[in-house]
């Protein structure tokens, strides 16, 4: 074992005077939104209830109740599925008019359940509705709120400005400086400590259709006012297509227009003719211009693929696109600007014009060049 | 002829601008806050919000109020946003604000409106949707719930329906929503909605006679116990840096394109193999 610095050992003695308190005044249990997308049960709402799950294991024994809320128009057919995911006890909030998400609605049936159930931790999905719902939830019951988490901690946290210890203070652990730090956030101070967590990170945990729970019918107080918005329109495009069987992946962004699609196309084309399986994929910037459809969206609000080979062409690299490629196992990137965000973040790149570039790939490939892929 | 399409509002329209680090000088302090004293820009997202702001204005006629929250050397993008067409700019600067989380960044601002608009009802808030140094995307929904403004995030796209109503386009996963919102609303810009104009002529004649109004905590009325840290409920107990496990890049620049590519191709096979 290392010796302890003079230093060290000084702030140790220091710490272990400072008294312990706890200020959670009757807060217990894990509250989790179960988000619907349309009528549809998203997967992050399975997902959150099984990082609830594993939070809970290290609170005190009195707070492991796993609450979850889902308000929706035809919501009392998920009750049993979030059960058997981990739910103990199931807030139904059904209505008529909830046909999507609202902001008001859904922040008043939240702000009530949450004042019902006094949880210790109330956990959101960081997606484009939780991060719409949580702020305004935290803004009316002064709570503090931690955005798009990526991973979480129960454990001792020392305040030594404010001379307080916590034993079980929720960690929470972000993202942030664009990607290129982590932060712990911390708010033992009003509860529930409140969180939203990025979809598709967290585990769900695996099914068990004996296990039970509570299912609570429960009717917010509507005011007027929470239905002033009206949705026109909601437009949520199905995923027709599987992205993920091909080996590699050939993405084209707004830099290359709708010609230069064709011209990718081809690429592709020749790929598959020679043996091996490459499919289209596209930016936000390329499907939002019709240049191609969005089945073929790789990023934050569209797939999520791990090819072996990822070849960005006239993509520019924005965090919502990277969310949907990073894990791919090797990425080229062909744009003309050699300052484009991509290049920070591919192993190989080509600063060169997509129509110079693609010719002279699909020249390569015809010739018989084959891409090596992950076994 | 498109002008002609739209009724005279008149609208009462704010911007939140907040001054960030260039992206290359963002570190952060001992204690885990950002370090604000190098190079700073205003934030690519609340220039976003800036244009749609001007161009609602344009639009329908009114006012656009400019408010940040800051050091003084947040005068530089008020400055920038009169320059490109906001009509007055106020900072509300105080080192009690130092080390404010997103609720008492909002409450701050949203005194701060409440002060300057003195009972002249505001119609539109505009905020950036987030910011690239915090990234939370909390103080805009969070000062619509303090003020009990309607709220839009992740917007795309705003139009007039008629006088009291827009129609605004929001991202959603694998899509979009399309709503009819009654004002007064917040909008919280995405970079995707539009183009941010550069300074015109005549607005920055007309910035150079007007002056960026500065607050303290005390003038908008916010208390001690609500600013900075002290009001925060929460804190920054730990930041570490992100090792990423991608190494650098490689680059092809010599020869010609079929070199290029041909050493690419080649070099890719010989490190997967
Ligand atoms: C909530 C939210 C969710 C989002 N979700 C997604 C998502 O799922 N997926 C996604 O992709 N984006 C998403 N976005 C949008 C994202 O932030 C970017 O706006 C988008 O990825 C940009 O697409 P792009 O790179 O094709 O276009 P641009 O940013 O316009 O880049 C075009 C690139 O092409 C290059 N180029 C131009 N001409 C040529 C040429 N002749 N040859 C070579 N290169 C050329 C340019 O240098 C530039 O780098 C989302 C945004 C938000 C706010």
């Amino acid at each position: 074992m290392s010796e302890l610095s003079a230093e060290e050992i000084a702030k140790r003695e220091r710490d272990s005077a400072i008294p312990f308190v706890d200020l959670r005044d009757g807060a217990r249990g894990v509250l989790t939104w179960a988000q619907m997308d349309g009528d549809d049960l998203a997967d992050a709402a399975i997902e959150l209830i099984g990082e609830a799950t594993r939070i809970a294991q290290h609170l005190d024994e009195d707070s492991r109740t796993i609450y979850t809320v889902i308000i929706g128009r035809k919501t009392s057919q998920f009750t049993d599925k979030l059960i058997h995911h981990g739910a103990d006890v199931v807030y139904v909030i059904e209505d008529e008019r909830l046909t999507d998400y609202l902001t008001l609605p859904f922040t008043n049936a939240m702000v009530s359940a949450i004042r019902e159930i006094k949880p210790e931790i109330a956990l959101m999905s960081a997606s484009t509705l939780g991060r719409d719902l949580a702020p305004r939830i935290a803004g009316i019951l002064d709570l503090g709120l931690s955005a798009d988490c990526t991973s979480f901690e129960v454990g001792l946290y020392v305040n030594r400005r404010k001379n307080q210890k916590f034993e079980k203070a929720f960690k929470m652990v972000r993202p942030s400086f664009g990607e290129s730090k982590l932060a712990t956030i911390v708010g033992p101070w009003c509860y529930p400590q409140m969180a939203t967590a990025r979809p598709g990170v967290f585990k769900p945990l695996d099914i068990d259709t004996s296990r039970t729970g509570k299912v609570i019918e429960f009717k917010p107080e509507w005011e007027s006012k929470d239905f002033d918005v009206e949705l026109i329109e909601s437009v949520r495009n199905p995923s027709t297509i599987d992205l993920s069987k091909a080996d590699i992946m050939v993405a084209g962004g707004f830099g290359m227009g709708k010609d230069g699609f064709g011209l990718l196309r081809e690429l592709v084309d020749a790929i598959n003719d020679n043996g091996q399986k490459a499919e289209i994929g596209a930016s936000r910037a390329a499907v939002d211009a019709g240049f191609v459809d969005y089945a073929y969206q790789i990023g934050q609000t569209g797939k999520t693929v791990r090819p072996s080979i990822y070849v960005a062409i006239g993509i520019s690299g924005a965090i919502q696109h990277l969310a949907g490629m990073k894990e791919s196992s090797k990425i080229f990137a062909v744009n003309n600007d050699h300052k484009a965000s991509i290049f920070k973040n591919a192993d190989y790149g080509l600063v060169m014009d997509y129509q110079e570039a693609i010719p002279e790939l699909i020249k390569q490939v015809k010739a018989g060049y084959k891409f090596p892929l992950d076994k | 002829m498109s002008e002609l399409k739209y009724p005279k509002l008149d609208l009462n329209i704010y911007v939140l601008i907040k001054q960030v680090p260039m992206p290359k000088a963002m570190k952060t302090t001992a204690e885990g806050l950002m370090d604000r004293t190098g190079k700073s820009m205003m934030n690519p997202h609340c220039s976003h919000a800036l244009e749609e702001a001007i161009s609602l204005k344009d639009k329908v006629g009114g006012t656009v109020t400019a408010l940040s929250m800051g050091p003084p050397n947040a005068k530089q993008s008020l400055m920038e946003a009169l320059r490109r067409g906001a009509d007055r700019a106020y900072l509300l600067s105080d080192r009690k604000l130092a080390g404010s989380d997103t609720w008492s960044t909002a409450e701050a601002l949203s005194k701060t409106i409440e002060h300057i608009s003195n009972g002249d009802a505001l119609d539109v808030l505009f905020a950036g949707l987030q910011t690239i140094d915090g990234d939370t995307a909390h103080v805009g929904p969070q000062c619509s719930a303090r003020l009990e403004l309607n709220q839009v995030t992740y917007v795309e796209s705003v139009d007039i329906f008629d006088d009291k109503t827009l129609k605004v386009r929001r991202i959603i996963e694998s899509g979009y929503q399309i709503l009819k919102v009654p004002l007064p609303v917040m909008l919280s810009v995405s970079h995707t909605a539009n183009v941010p104009r550069g300074p015109s002529l005549n607005s920055s004649m007309s910035a150079l006679n007007k002056e960026i109004i500065m607050y303290n905590i005390g003038e908008v009325g916010l208390p001690e116990t609500s600013a900075g840290m002290t009001g925060s409920p929460t804190v920054v107990s730990r930041v570490k840096n992100v090792v990423h496990d991608r190494g650098a890049i490689v680059l092809f620049t010599e020869g010609s394109t079929e070199e290029r590519v041909s050493n690419l191709l080649t070099a890719l096979k010989e490190e997967t193999s």
